[in-house]
């Protein structure tokens, strides 16, 4: 009986090695831009809660994005089966401020006035709701700028910047901003 | 004329032990036994054990130990988990009483390596009970383990091998957390898995696997609920929602960080804590931790 008995006492230990080793196995890290979701759904809400003028309500209802490729994604992904008033989405990706053409909302990423403004500058020339995401930006530069309070992600809103384009905040979109510039 | 006397009283004295050796049900459930008839051999050393003749001797134990020892084996794969725990048990329990009614014997130390190759095989058990998601039975399993560990070694410190147990058992309910089937509580199971990296934690707070392990568990349930949210939310919604998944984020922190701190130059854990750190919208940490996660790949 001794034999086998070593035999197996050995197979039996070289098992709880296995089993030592197979449990220092880690759950493995879900990667993803977790902002660009949020960040994709607020601004599908600032799109909900504004209006633009008669010209705008007809055709594509387009969304710039500049320097942002997860929130573009997440935009385009949330165009295959959503519409902003009953208007087709359609996202367009920006690399330069000369291709910024016609769009409702345009998002800039970047966190200085440098980077943003000829972006901005030029979709001020339509109708157009600006969104950013920088300190400061508020104050001049964008209508509507993402901002952290706490550990959870809001937005802070320059009324007469709407004003300039020619759009209508409503109520709701400004009674939940942090900040309103008027 | 004497030597005929002795050898007379020789043979006078072998003749009820050949016709007692015939009728032992030890005797003739080790023949049994080594006819490989394991029933037989159990029903008849079952008949030793309730015989007080025969009970008060360690040989009877002994071979009960070998008898139930075989029946598990030839159990684990036909018959129920719980019948084959029982055998286990019973052999267990015949060795040690082999042990108790004879200490110095010279049984002992055959004793004690059955009841070493059984704990091994009651630890690969309950590891690969796991693996079928038997989780009671697993534990089952592993108690008994610890119970015939504590018998080998009653001095030995188990806590490196409950801790191993706990954090296997974890990472199996962990990737049924993520890949539920239909009868699974997916709650149930997601407190399971805090509550047993937690248990690890208390046993040994520096254990770099379960704190990183439950700091992973929560932020892979924000980041879950964020997968699995429509983009049209109203604000009321949205602010919920990104409220939960903060508290996530929050909750796996704490545990990240104490990672970092006992192995700062771990890749996972700078790939987490800028995980964590982004999703709580703190850029500049998020940063900082990729900076240190590229100046160590740069070393490399």
């Amino acid at each position: 009986m001794r034999g086998i008995e070593v035999k197996n006492f050995l197979l039996a230990i070289s098992l709880i090695m296995g089993l030592a080793l197979s449990s220092m196995s880690q759950t493995s890290m879900n990667t993803m831009n977790t902002r660009a979701k949020f960040k994709a759904t607020y601004i599908l809400n600032f799109a909900k809660y504004t209006e633009w003028p008669a010209a705008y309500k007809q055709g594509d209802f387009i969304i710039g994005v500049v320097g942002d490729n997860d929130l573009a994604l997440n935009l385009e992904t949330a165009a295959k089966t959503k519409k902003i008033n009953s208007q087709t989405l359609v996202v367009k990706r920006f690399k330069s401020p000369a291709e910024v053409s016609k769009c409702h909302l345009i998002y800039v990423a970047g966190a200085s006035t440098s980077a943003v403004d000829p972006y901005i500058n030029k979709a001020k020339e339509y109708n157009c709701l600006t969104v950013t995401e920088g300190k400061g930006l508020i104050e001049r530069t964008s209508a509507i700028n993402f901002v952290v309070v706490g550990a959870a992600m809001k937005y802070e809103m320059n009324k007469s910047l709407f004003k300039q384009q020619d759009l209508i905040v409503s109520n709701t979109l400004e009674n939940l901003a942090t900040k309103v510039i008027n | 004329m004497k030597r005929l006397v002795i050898i007379a009283v020789v043979l006078f004295s072998m003749i009820p032990i050949a016709l007692r050796a015939q009728l032992d049900p030890v005797s003739l459930a080790l023949r049994a036994y080594q006819n490989k008839d394991l029933p037989k051999a159990k029903e008849l050393i079952e008949i030793a054990v309730g015989d007080d003749n025969f009970n008060g001797i360690t040989k009877t134990w002994y071979f009960r130990g070998y008898i139930y020892k075989d029946l598990y084996k030839a159990a684990k794969d036909s018959k129920s988990q719980n019948e084959a725990v029982e055998l286990c048990s019973t052999a267990i329990e015949s060795y040690s009483k082999a042990i108790e009614l004879e200490p110095k014997g010279e049984l002992v130390e055959d004793c004690l390596n059955s009841l070493k190759y059984l704990s091994s095989t009651l630890y690969n058990d309950a590891a690969f009970a796991l693996d079928a998601n038997k989780f009671d039975t697993a534990q089952i399993l592993f108690d008994n383990y610890s119970e015939v560990i504590k018998m080998i070694n009653p001095n030995l410190d188990l806590n490196q091998r409950i801790i191993e147990f706990k954090l296997y058992k974890a990472s199996k309910y962990s990737y049924l957390f993520d890949n539920p089937r239909p009868s699974d509580n997916r709650d149930e199971i997601g407190n399971n898995v805090v509550k047993l990296y937690e248990e690890v934690i208390q046993l040994d707070e520096e254990n770099i696997s379960a704190n990183y392990n439950l700091a992973i568990h929560f932020y892979n349930q924000g980041v879950n609920i964020i997968e699995n949210m429509d983009y049209e939310q109203d604000f009321e919604t949205l602010f919920a929602i990104q409220a939960q998944v903060m508290d996530l984020f929050g909750a796996a922190l704490p545990y990240m960080l104490k990672a970092y701190e006992l192995n700062p130059l771990r890749k996972e854990t700078l790939v987490g804590l800028s995980g964590i750190y982004f999703g709580l919208n703190n850029i500049e940490e998020s940063e900082k931790y990729q900076a240190e996660l590229k100046k160590l790949e740069n070393q490399e």
